[in-house]
């Protein structure tokens, strides 16, 4: 049975990403596309499946993976369903600062977007860490109020941004708030991979330790988990994950939210076996939700955060119905 | 009358030498647009404007012929509604069209994406009007990218003249508080360092919006009740008429329904597109002032 899923998982992500490229934009036809795989095609098809296309989608991925993995171990580490970079406050930071930037740097220095999105996202990181901080090192509890309140504040800050914004820098914006990939590039790519590798790497390694966590903090330690250290590795690794996705997407909902409860739905509870199968679930999820984002309403893009909900939602209700 | 014919031919061999300058594609230098970027240098064979004013632009100095897309929105001169329509959201399609110039402009285009067409290789000119100075300046790059310069130095000596024109026009006008409304429900106007700003300067009225807030900042309706304000400056199309009907039965519409603040609506393609015919808009305002009871 998990067997069999593991393949309808891995059979998804393929679909995905070749129905993206086939047919992820209304310049090229399919034909056109495999034309171009084949080394053939004129150079403008060259610059749109090499340039436009490809990018996109490894951006797509590489968000997606990073957001289900980031969600199923801050689920796993905190006991708590609800638990996802939203709502523990790390995308708005990022997002926050993002749209600052967009709104205040000078045109030519729209390069530093993503380093301001990777700064704003560690100060909400660090704040909900300070925030959470009680007698007995930061609880679970207190993390999630924290992460409330830093919610709050940075959603109040994207909200007088968008307010004073020019005319010119509002869609840049609310792209940062609304999540999208049309900003991807190679370079945008070349930045993510070695950004999101140490942490994702981190938290598969730390599978076995958040399985023996959900057990108890004493059992765990008794077992020979270091909890302080397992907790606080985890939660900044899942940190850094998001902050790397807001960087360079913006805010994309639901996929660190629902892609790990579909996840244990099907393979199991134990972390271990789902935060692997939840980055690849996420990365099919964000790159078949971008192709409808394009697609459905062509050429008017929709903003990916929607889609993928629209996607995952009701997935999420089928499976929750079925196991009840 | 020889004086007339004098003139007339003076102009035909003006514009046939414009006619012969713009004639066929031509290597352009690599230049600084607006926002300081270098536009690469290179024919301008298949130019793509991805907005109304810079479509405005093209045509005024002569490289309309050399167009082969611009948005739906373009639709001034007739000629450019018979273009092909680009989303200029969408860089694959402007890729596809294999243009060797793209005409953007910080009044719509998003500067991301104009980002993005920098960085696959694509020549983009990007002009940030902000006053008439800044419109000639817009005319001379335009025309220097396109190969086209002594008719850009022309237009922008033309707008020069007109504008100097309906100042002194507007000197000997009361100088009256006015906004420039970009939009009623919420009210949002036109900020000091703005094209609409220098619209109103260049009218003999006295922009009194914030300097802070951005371009185009969202103001308090109160603000309408101010009996400092004289003047409201709105662009004629049917939603801000809608939106003005609306105001008028609320508590902040109370003035412009008394006609204690007066409105003047402009052309709203003219008002809204920094482009050549910016100075129609003002021409209009000119004479809508002078007109006043």
């Amino acid at each position: 049975m998990r067997r069999g899923a593991d393949a309808l998982l891995v059979a998804a992500l393929v679909g995905a990403v070749l129905a993206a490229l086939l047919w992820g934009g209304s310049a090229l036809s399919g034909s056109d596309v495999l034309r171009v795989l084949a080394g053939g095609g004129p150079p403008e098809a060259r610059t749109i499946v090499f340039g436009l296309r490809l990018p996109r989608i490894v951006l797509a991925l590489l968000v997606g993976a990073s957001l289900a993995l980031a969600g199923a171990a801050l689920q796993a580490l905190l006991s708590n369903p609800l638990a996802d970079p939203f709502l523990l406050g790390i995308s708005g930071g990022g997002a926050a600062a993002s749209t600052l930037a967009v709104v205040l740097l000078p045109p030519l220095a729209i390069a530093l977007v993503p380093a301001a999105a990777l700064a704003g996202a560690a100060l909400a990181t660090a704040m909900v860490w300070w925030l959470a901080r009680g007698p007995l090192g930061p609880s679970p509890t207190r993390m999630i109020l924290a992460g409330v309140a830093v919610n709050a504040a940075t959603s109040a800050v994207i909200l007088a941004v968008l307010a004073m914004a020019s005319s010119p820098r509002l869609p840049g914006a609310l792209a940062v708030t609304m999540g999208s990939f049309a900003s991807a590039s190679t370079e945008a790519v070349a930045w993510l991979v070695p950004y999101i590798l140490l942490p994702a790497a981190l938290l598969l390694h730390h599978g076995r330790d958040l399985g023996l966590l959900a057990t108890g903090e004493e059992s765990a330690a008794a077992l020979g988990v270091d909890v302080g250290v397992v907790r606080r590795r985890v939660f900044l690794a899942a940190a850094m994950l998001c902050a790397g996705a807001v960087a360079f997407a913006g805010v994309i909902g639901f996929v660190g939210l629902v892609t790990p409860h579909i996840c244990r739905l099907v393979f199991g509870q134990q972390p271990r076996r789902v935060l692997p199968r939840a980055a690849l679930a996420g990365a099919a999820l964000t790159v078949l939700g971008d192709l409808v984002a394009r697609r459905a309403l062509a050429p008017v893009e929709l903003p990916v955060g929607v889609v993928t909900a629209v996607l995952g939602v009701p997935f999420f209700v089928v499976l929750l119905r079925r196991s009840s | 009358m020889l004086c007339v014919r004098t003139h007339t031919r003076r102009c035909g061999f003006f514009i046939l030498a414009v006619s012969i300058a713009c004639a066929g594609p031509q290597g352009r230098p690599g230049l600084r647009d607006q926002t300081g970027a270098i536009v690469p240098s290179g024919p301008a064979t298949r130019i793509i404007s991805l907005a109304p004013d810079v479509t405005e632009l093209a045509f005024a100095v002569g490289a309309g012929a050399r167009l082969v897309a611009a948005p739906a929105t373009a639709d001034y001169p007739p000629q450019a509604s018979h273009l092909r329509r680009v989303d200029p959201g969408d860089l694959e399609s402007v890729v596809a069209l294999r243009p060797d110039l793209v005409l953007a402009t910080t009044a719509g285009n998003d500067f991301r994406f104009v980002a993005r067409a920098r960085a696959l290789g694509l020549a983009v000119c990007c002009t940030d009007v902000t006053s008439f100075a800044r419109l000639a300046e817009a005319c001379r790059l335009v025309a220097a990218v396109v190969g086209c310069e002594p008719r850009g130095t022309q237009l922008a000596a033309e707008l020069g003249a007109r504008v100097a024109a309906l100042e002194r026009a507007s000197a000997a006008l009361p100088r009256r508080a006015a906004l420039y409304v970009a939009w009623w429900e919420p009210l949002i106007v036109a900020s000091p360092g703005t094209f609409h700003d220098d619209l109103l300067l260049r009218a003999g009225l006295a922009n009194v919006a914030p300097g802070s807030g951005g371009r185009y900042p969202r103001l308090d309706p109160e603000t309408l009740l101010d009996s400092r304000l004289e003047v409201v400056v709105v662009p004629d199309e049917p939603d801000m008429r809608d939106g003005f009907t609306r105001l008028l039965s609320t508590t902040a519409g109370s003035r412009l329904r008394a006609r204690a603040l007066r409105t003047i609506w402009l052309p709203a393609d003219a008002a809204n597109r920094p482009g050549p015919r910016l100075v129609d808009a003002l021409a209009a305002l000119v004479l809508a002032r002078e007109r006043e009871p």
